[in-house]
């Protein structure tokens, strides 16, 4: 019988052939820490060596800051530095400071990433580096530190559901309204332990962006990983940024015909609208349509879902068919994923624009999405959102959150009120 | 005899001639507050008073932390918001890239005008006097008072007087003036006083550099301070002004002064004050090579178009060794510096440059130090544990140095930076 | 060798979020022992866990515990609190790591969900768990209910008290 992709990327880091069930002990490529976690990491490694130990390979390690870029806190603030002063002790040179991003999105642009490698990182949403077929995980401190320890962890081969997707979006719906469609469908336990490999022919023409936005919130689901095979541009962006061996990595890890599948779901979006996660749920999915008209406090447009270049320039889209304005009682705030995000929206103009209409631009970073940053909400306050979680309180007690769009998020930064953003987009301007 | 600009400005309101030491109640032209509005609203709602005697003259500018790093300044915020709401007061300067940091929009926006009297509860409020503004900081309670009765105390200020004249070296600028006097003058050197800036070395100043100016006279210990208000302050409020009822005010020739000094601008080097205190003043010649952790162009008191353009003439092409935090003082500052490129050459530099507000120069957000670190920093206080942890340290600069010393990793002098 | 546990039960729903178990507020903390504190500061109702919690209580919850967020403050919170076990329906890969890799045992019990919902058990019930079988009985409503067992894997980590001990004793082998 054949094999599915995860099932490949375990063979090739285990070193052994895998089924089902096995629990393997796979070589990392890559394990990272970010400023949330990161210290924890560092301080766990120190203990467990008695402050002698060497990492396995410091070439393989990577820091990011982003929980709190930059700090508002001595102990965030304080974790930050023992990052740094580790690395300077371990020699680990792959360090991105406060100034770069979110950071899966920030290895992914430095080319350190490549289709088949096992990654850790303190993250949650670590996979969604699975938009670029690798299997990248988030895991707590102890993960991380034993990997350090000589370059290996283990993982349970996981059962694959497989999702076709076809059809093409109608304008003012996007990847995310298929997302959060899915989350609502599937539910938060829905892929539970699996891995999932997405394709199809919408799936084949999207771009990068959205295949980091599907992976992005298979964690919401409870997956393990969402895996997309790079093909078509996004192989030629990524053969240019990590070299051509990913060509050739491609090949190694693509699906058998004959793998086996716990289940295939198929879908199409041709006929999809808008959607959202109302409080307190990613998985308590809505139409915008349905909800349209629930005045919101805040709009925040950002995260390591939707903070890339393609996820401004849609909201960007929306607010220039609204004449460049927004709403005066909405307080909406935009943070690019990385600096590379940042300078290609300064670069055509849009920052300026956005500007312009009362749109706090931040740096790129997690925001409010984290570790209390920016934006944090009121008791009360009613905050729309393009992150991926809403949990209750998490952006602050008593408050609550709508995730959707970037589109679905700037037309109600624009009316003040959640609204469906073919409302805008569709009928010419506000 | 003459009177000193604190006794013409403090007599138009009083609405009879003053003299120093006497004391006045006047009104307040504007009333200015930024995230300590809830907590003032709240003492406000303690007097009983239900209504603010003119909204029109409350002002409340959001920087402390913005956007909110935490419910809890959400919390203090949306306080401030309803309090405004409630009160129809019409200028609110919320969450939104029409704000920045309350002193830099304060003046952007045309409120501080030349001969008016201007109370914010902050310290820096001093810094309105570029305009000819007589402007100072007071306490929360005070000014919830103000609110209710429209009428504030003051015992008229003795005045000080700092004649300047000449003109600056290349590489010096006025936060290097500044310093120097602060290391002259000592933090209480100034203690109640009005601090009056003359000379033609004032004259030839630019706007920015004379808010730079006063916006120190705080840590002298000045009640206020003030420069001569000129044709570019008439310039610079011309379509901005919020009230038509100001007036060009200035010391006469023979006013008398508790107290006098005189600078040649040409005589003024590259200087910091080191921690921690702002009036500890050394030569960057003589700090050179101290290591950094982390470089902080922004503020009230440096984080304008002009600062950013001289961090940029250094930082041009180069990378920064320590991460290097931009923080431009107001959205019209970061709307100019993203227009003429300067943001992108920042950026491409390797500094952050993130949205207008206070930032890390209170500690709380943006940058904020960990034990052992030290930063050099274009912002007016040093004082132990200002920026973060009470084991760090704080060196004041002007945006040329702190851009040269971002560049090494340690303090460097901006002269040497700029040949090499 | 078959100990049996016995304390109260502390009952949650399904999908109970890392937010939830340890807030994102208190991320910076880095000391185990000070994250106690924290737990359940956000859940609705059980605000109070934190101050209330003793020392051999047990925390009950529905499917997919501990979804969200890799911290790893979510283990230690009710580790350090002296909850012995973690008895749910299901819970989240991450969490599931997490609570093996420290020797933190979770115990997947079936129907446990439905009895939450069905207020078959309740807090304050007592509970006695034997770890070994997954035996657990609600002595409180006479209900018994069947943890089930973990791989070969996680139980070698586990017995070995972590991920760290084990790869310790691992190389002292090999």
């Amino acid at each position: 019988m054949g094999k599915t992709m995860i099932m490949k990327i375990m063979e090739r880091a285990s070193g052994k052939e895998v089924k089902v069930g096995d629990r393997v002990w796979c070589n990392i490529d890559w394990s990272t820490a970010r400023d949330f976690g990161g210290a924890n990491c560092a301080l766990q490694f120190d203990e467990i060596t008695n402050n002698e130990g060497r990492v396995w390979d410091p070439d393989r390690i990577a820091f990011t800051f982003d929980l709190q870029a930059p700090s508002h806190s001595e102990k965030v603030s304080n974790n930050q530095k023992i990052i740094r002063e580790f690395a300077r002790r371990q020699g680990i040179t792959h360090v991105f400071d406060i100034n770069h991003g979110i950071g899966q999105h920030v290895l992914l642009e430095h080319g350190l990433v490549k289709p088949g490698d096992v990654i850790l990182g303190t993250d949650s949403h670590m996979n969604l580096l699975g938009g670029v077929a690798a299997f990248a995980t988030g895991v707590g401190n102890t993960d991380i530190a034993a990997s350090w320890l000589n370059g290996t962890n283990w993982f349970r081969v996981p059962e694959t559901m497989k999702i076709e997707v076809r059809g093409e979006f109608q304008r003012g719906v996007s990847m995310r309204d298929f997302l959060t469609m899915l989350v609502g469908d599937l539910g938060a336990g829905g892929m539970d332990f699996l891995a999932v490999e997405f394709t199809g022919e919408s799936i084949e023409r999207a771009s990068l962006s959205e295949r980091i936005t599907l992976c992005s919130m298979v964690t919401e689901m409870s997956g393990k990983i969402g895996l997309i095979l790079p093909n078509g541009p996004v192989l030629e962006w990524l053969a240019n940024r990590a070299g051509p061996e990913v060509y050739a990595r491609v090949s190694a890890i693509a699906p058998d015909g004959d793998a086996p599948y716990i289940d295939v779901r198929r879908y199409d979006v041709s006929a999809l609208e808008p959607m959202a996660s109302c409080p307190d749920a990613p998985d308590n999915v809505r139409p915008v349509r349905e909800i349209a008209g629930t005045s919101v406090d805040q709009v925040h447009i950002g995260s390591c879902t939707n903070g890339r270049y393609e996820d401004i320039s849609a909201a960007f889209e929306v607010l220039k068919l609204s004449g460049f304005k927004i709403s005066p009682n909405v307080r909406t705030i935009i943070t690019p994923a990385t600096r590379e995000v940042m300078l290609q929206a300064a670069r055509e103009g849009m920052i300026e624009k956005f500007l312009e209409a009362g749109v706090v631009f931040t740096n790129p970073t997690c925001a409010l999405c984290t570790a209390e940053h920016y934006g944090a909400l009121p008791s009360g306050d009613i905050g729309c959102s393009t992150t991926n979680r809403n949990f209750i309180g998490k952006v602050g007690k008593g408050s609550h959150t709508y995730l959707m769009s970037p589109m679905s998020a700037m037309a109600t930064a624009v009316r003040g009120v959640i609204t469906d953003p073919r409302d805008i987009l569709c009928q010419g301007g506000n | 005899m003459g009177r000193t600009f604190a006794e013409k400005a403090l007599g138009r309101a009083a609405g009879h001639p003053v003299s120093a030491n006497e004391v006045v109640t006047v009104e307040p032209d504007f009333c200015m507050s930024h995230d300590n509005t809830g907590p003032i609203s709240r003492t406000f709602n303690k007097i009983g008073v239900k209504k603010v005697w003119k909204p029109e003259r409350i002002v409340v500018i959001l920087d402390h932390g913005v956007p909110a790093p935490s419910s809890d300044h959400a919390v203090n915020h949306k306080e401030a918001r309803e309090f405004m709401h409630n009160q129809r007061a019409p200028h609110f300067y919320d969450v939104a890239s029409s704000g920045g940091v309350c002193h830099q929009k304060f003046c952007e926006e045309g409120f501080a005008l030349p001969g008016q009297i201007v109370i914010g509860s902050d310290s820096h409020t001093c810094t309105y006097g570029a305009f000819g503004t007589f402007a100072t900081g007071i306490g929360r309670t005070e000014m919830a008072a103000a609110w209710a009765t429209g009428a504030i105390w003051f015992k008229v200020p003795e005045s000080f007087r700092i004649d300047v004249t000449g003109r600056f070296n290349e590489n010096v600028t006025a936060k290097d003036f500044i310093l120097k006097v602060m290391g002259d003058v000592k933090s209480d050197g100034a203690d109640y006083m009005s601090v009056e800036f003359h000379g033609d070395g004032i004259s030839g100043m630019s706007i920015a550099e004379r808010m730079t100016l006063c916006n120190l006279g705080i840590e002298m210990g000045a009640k206020n301070a003030v420069c001569e208000p000129d044709q570019r302050v008439l310039d610079f409020i011309k379509g901005r002004e919020k009230s038509n009822d100001w007036e060009i005010l200035w010391a006469d020739s023979d006013a008398v002064y508790a107290r006098e000094l005189s600078y040649d601008l040409s005589s003024i080097v590259p200087g910091v004050a080191k921690p921690h205190t702002v009036d500890n003043y050394a030569l960057v010649e003589s700090e050179r090579g101290v290591h950094i952790d982390q470089a902080f162009i922004g503020t009230c008191t440096n984080g304008r178009l002009e600062d950013l353009h001289a961090a940029a003439g250094i930082l041009k092409g180069h990378k920064v060794a320590v991460r290097t935090i931009v923080i431009p003082a107001s959205w019209e500052v970061y709307r100019a510096a993203l227009h003429d490129g300067t943001l992108e050459t920042l950026i491409d530099a390797g500094c952050i440059i993130c949205n207008s507000g206070c930032g890390p120069c209170l500690g709380a957000h943006m940058g904020t130090l960990a034990p052992g670190e030290t930063c050099i920093s274009t912002a007016n206080r040093n004082f132990k544990g200002r920026m973060g942890d009470k084991e760090s340290f704080i060196y004041l600069a002007s945006p040329l140095t702190v851009a040269a010393s971002a560049l090494k990793g340690e303090i460097s002098d901006p002269r040497e930076a700029l040949k090499g | 060798m078959s100990e049996i546990l016995k304390g109260r039960a502390w009952v949650f729903g399904d999908d109970v979020d890392t937010d939830l178990i340890y807030h994102n507020k208190y991320l910076a903390e880095t000391d185990p022992k000070n994250m106690p504190q924290y737990s359940f500061e956000y859940y609705p109702g059980h605000e109070n866990f934190a101050r209330e919690v003793k020392p051999g209580d047990f925390v009950v919850a529905g499917k997919n515990f501990g979804c969200g967020s890799s911290r790893e403050h979510a283990v230690y919170c009710l580790k350090e609190a002296g909850v012995p076990v973690i008895l749910a329906e299901t819970c989240s890969r991450i969490y599931y790591r997490n609570a093996i890799n420290n020797g933190y045992p979770v115990l997947f019990v079936k129907g446990i969900s439905e009895a939450i919902k069905a207020r078959r058990i309740n807090d304050g019930d007592m509970l006695e768990v034997e770890l070994e079988t997954g035996t657990i009985r609600d002595i409180t409503s006479g209900q018994t209910y069947h943890g089930d067992a973990v791989s070969d894997l996680e139980r070698e980590i586990m017995s070995a008290g972590g991920l760290i001990p084990y790869l310790k004793a691992q190389k002292k082998q090999g």
